[in-house]
């Protein structure tokens, strides 16, 4: 009995750098949607939405499975609980680079893209996070979840440059505004990705530690 | 086993004891009973001869005697008993030691009370007149013997019980204590029983036995892990979970971990999407092979399944870093490119302005200039198809010339001759400074790579430019230096400018002309003398090139 709930938590270990690796995958392809214009990133950007979404799924069901059926507790049944809220989180990731993916579609003006310099510091700051994030995880290692938690300044940060140098662009040129107001959205919602990096990481604290930043 | 020994010691002792006071209670009670009967004979006849002399007179005289005596006439009725009244009692010519008496003179019976506590014993002669006498006397029973030797029975088996008790402790210890002392990792040295000998020879046996299989065991894996350790490829073992077995050294250092991995997932080495799909059809049981590029290097990952009963247990990955490959492969597509693009555009103006003459559209007076641009263009073919010539001798390495020493000072001197009319044309003054130096070398090449410098800072250079050319002897090496006034090289470039058909001016400009070779054939002919060539430069002031021989 004990060794299949081995099994059945490194499988759950297992499933989630899976997961995790997937959201970078998705992450990834937006980006490269976003700032090289390579529409063919935006079908793959849905797929690894769609394979994100499968994989909460299951992982959802492994960790009922695993405390109905094994009852863990302490260090165990902390760890299963923190996945469960990791997974909503890397799912909401999933979803925001798929929107960001989408968004690419309508941007008319290329260079629109070039003179919002922030967004691509943006961008791999947020990209940096996630993957932290899931090191933090696959690794146990707390410093680097905490690493995380406090990279979230300099994305606030950098979302307000963003939205300082877009108002510049429509003074500019008003004919750009329907792009800038997309741009605006996409950095949102790195801005949003890079919170749930946060989330992500506060959970691999709170498992390793058992202590929540927010209790 | 002590226990057991003790248990058994003290239920046979207790069993003794039992049995014994049954044996005894048994053979006595048999022979004090026989006793008893002859007892009462004796006692019988003796009163017989009384009774036969005096009558009812006799038994009276008696008294109260402890036996009973009872007179009974041959019909049956009591004529004297001494302790009833006769008149009361009835017939006694029932009872069983009468009716004996009756017909052989003698008779005896043994009559149990209802509690079978007690027993009456009766002894019955027959008297010379037909009458009977009876004798009877009460006796316990041996139920009432043993109930009243209970006590000191139960003090016996007490007795039996301590001293059985205290002296298996002993004996059991002892039994035990060789048993205890034997050495199970030395049982051959251990004296003990000889019935356990042949136990203990197995035992040694199968100690040595399991001694040099640890022994077997501990060298395969050492030569394992030293055959692995030394291999550049990265390899992992992984069970059926992406649980890490075993991995090497490599296989850490290309993923770029540090720290135990050991029973950790392989997936915390490395997740990106090849390296999964390379794992999951490993452990879905297909021989597969994927690319995957880790901080600019590639990798390819070769993940077999290894099977047990038909189902997938594990996994063998090797890493190959094939980096340098991917690189060659690059470098080989770039330069087939750029090859057929610089043989194809002389060729095209050759094609193109043959093609006008022949059409006839060309006025004969212009004959001569098309004729020369056709001219032109197959001089340039021919530079490039030698420089082409040059570098891949270089290349082979099959330079069959031996090295010999050379006047570098001679070498410049007659580049010079063949650079300065060009220079001479754009007005540019060349200053050369020159020590007597000596390379060991071979000369065409070393003119080869001394004409490369000098035509690139000439046709580089700017009108009214000048020149530098340092040649000095240097802590024993000689050192040949280049400086031009010219157009320089922008810093993100310096890097590329050695390779081949890399040119700076990507419009491949005619009017400066150059194949693009010329500095790889300087790196080339430079590593063939095991020479080091650095590069200064700074965009629009000029640039330095030194051969370090």
């Amino acid at each position: 009995m004990r060794n299949t709930f081995d099994e059945q938590l490194s499988l759950l270990n297992v499933e989630l750098i899976k997961m995790g690796a997937l959201c970078e995958e998705a992450l990834a392809a937006a980006m490269k949607a976003l700032f090289d214009s390579d529409l063919s990133q935006v079908t793959l950007a849905s797929e690894y939405e769609r394979e994100i979404d499968q994989k909460e799924r299951d992982i959802e069901s492994l960790c009922m499975r695993l405390i109905l059926q094994q009852q863990p507790v302490a260090r165990d049944l902390r760890a299963i609980s923190a996945a469960l809220r990791m997974i909503s989180d890397m799912e909401r990731i999933g979803d925001q680079a798929e929107d960001i993916a989408e968004i690419t579609k309508h941007i008319e003006k290329k260079g629109t893209i070039e003179r919002v310099a922030h967004l691509k510091e943006m961008s791999v700051v947020a990209a940096k996070m996630v993957t932290q994030s899931v090191d933090s995880f696959v690794k146990g290692d707390v410093e680097l979840a905490r690493d995380v938690i406090l990279k979230d300044d300099v994305v606030d940060a950098d979302f307000n440059k963003i939205k300082d140098e877009l108002i510049e662009v429509i003074i500019s040129d008003k004919y750009e505004g329907k792009d800038c107001i997309d741009l605006l959205m996409a950095a949102k919602y790195l801005e949003r990705i890079a919170d749930h990096a946060v989330n992500i990481a506060e959970w691999v604290e709170y498992s390793l530690t058992g202590v929540h930043r927010k209790e | 086993m002590k226990s057991r020994i003790f248990r058994a010691t003290v239920s046979v002792g207790l069993l003794m004891v039992l049995s014994t006071i049954i044996i005894i209670m048994g053979v006595l009670y048999a022979y004090f009973d026989k006793q008893f009967v002859n007892e009462l004979s004796q006692e019988a006849v003796f009163v017989k001869s009384g009774v036969e002399k005096n009558g009812v007179e006799y038994l009276n005289s008696l008294g109260n005697t402890k036996n009973r005596i009872t007179w009974i006439a041959s019909d049956g009725t009591v004529i004297y008993d001494s302790i009833a009244d006769e008149a009361a009692m009835d017939n006694h010519l029932d009872r069983e030691e009468v009716k004996e008496a009756l017909e052989s003179s003698v008779g005896e019976s043994i009559r149990y009370s209802s509690t079978i506590s007690e027993k009456t014993v009766n002894y019955a002669v027959r008297l010379n007149d037909g009458s009977v006498l009876r004798i009877s006397r009460e006796q316990y029973t041996v139920w009432t013997i043993l109930a009243g030797m209970f006590q000191p029975i139960l003090v016996v088996i007490v007795a039996a019980f301590i001293i059985s008790a205290v002296i298996t402790y002993a004996v059991s210890k002892m039994i035990v204590k060789p048993l205890n002392e034997i050495d199970l990792e030395h049982p051959e040295e251990a004296v003990s029983y000889d019935e356990i000998a042949p136990l203990l020879r197995k035992l040694s046996l199968q100690n040595k036995q399991i001694a040099k299989n640890m022994e077997e065991l501990r060298r395969q894996r050492e030569s394992f892990n030293t055959i692995t350790e030394n291999m550049s490829e990265g390899f992992l073992i992984i069970d059926n979970l992406t649980k890490i077995l075993s991995h090497n050294s490599s296989a850490l250092k290309l993923l770029g971990i540090s720290g135990d991995v050991e029973n950790k997932s392989v997936l915390g080495l490395n997740r990106s999407e090849s390296f999964c799909k390379a794992i999951d059809m490993a452990l879905n049981g297909n021989h597969n092979v994927q690319k995957m590029d880790v901080d600019g290097k590639y990798y390819q990952i070769f993940a077999n399944p290894v099977f047990q009963d038909k189902t997938v247990v594990g996994a063998v990955i090797t890493i190959l870093d094939v980096t340098e490959k991917e690189k060659r492969e690059e470098f080989r597509r770039e330069f087939t490119a750029n090859v057929s693009h610089e043989l194809k555009t002389p060729l095209t103006t050759i094609s193109g302005t043959a093609e006008i003459i022949k059409s006839g559209l060309v006025k004969p007076e212009d004959i001569p200039h098309f004729a020369s641009n056709i001219y032109n263009e197959a001089q340039r073919l021919i530079t490039l198809v030698g420089d082409i010539l040059k570098l891949s001798k270089m290349d082979e390495n099959n330079i069959t010339s031996e090295k010999k020493p050379v006047d570098m000072k001679d070498v410049i001197k007659r580049v010079l001759d063949t650079v300065r009319p060009m220079a001479v044309k754009k007005s540019i003054s060349i200053e050369f400074q020159s020590e007597d130096c000596y390379v060991n070398g071979i000369s065409p090449i070393l003119e080869e790579i001394v004409f490369n410098i000098l035509d690139n800072a000439v046709k580089y250079n700017k009108d009214n430019g000048s020149i530098k050319i340092v040649l000095e002897n240097k802590d024993g090496h000689v050192e040949l230096s280049v400086s031009d006034t010219g157009i320089g090289i922008p810093y993100e470039e310096q890097d590329r400018v050695f390779e081949r058909f890399y040119r700076v001016d990507k419009s491949h400009s005619k009017d400066i002309g150059g194949t693009g070779l010329g500095l790889s054939i300087v790196k080339h002919g430079a590593a063939i003398h095991n020479a080091t060539v650095t590069l200064k430069s700074a965009p629009l002031k000029g640039t330095t090139i030194s051969v370090l021989f």
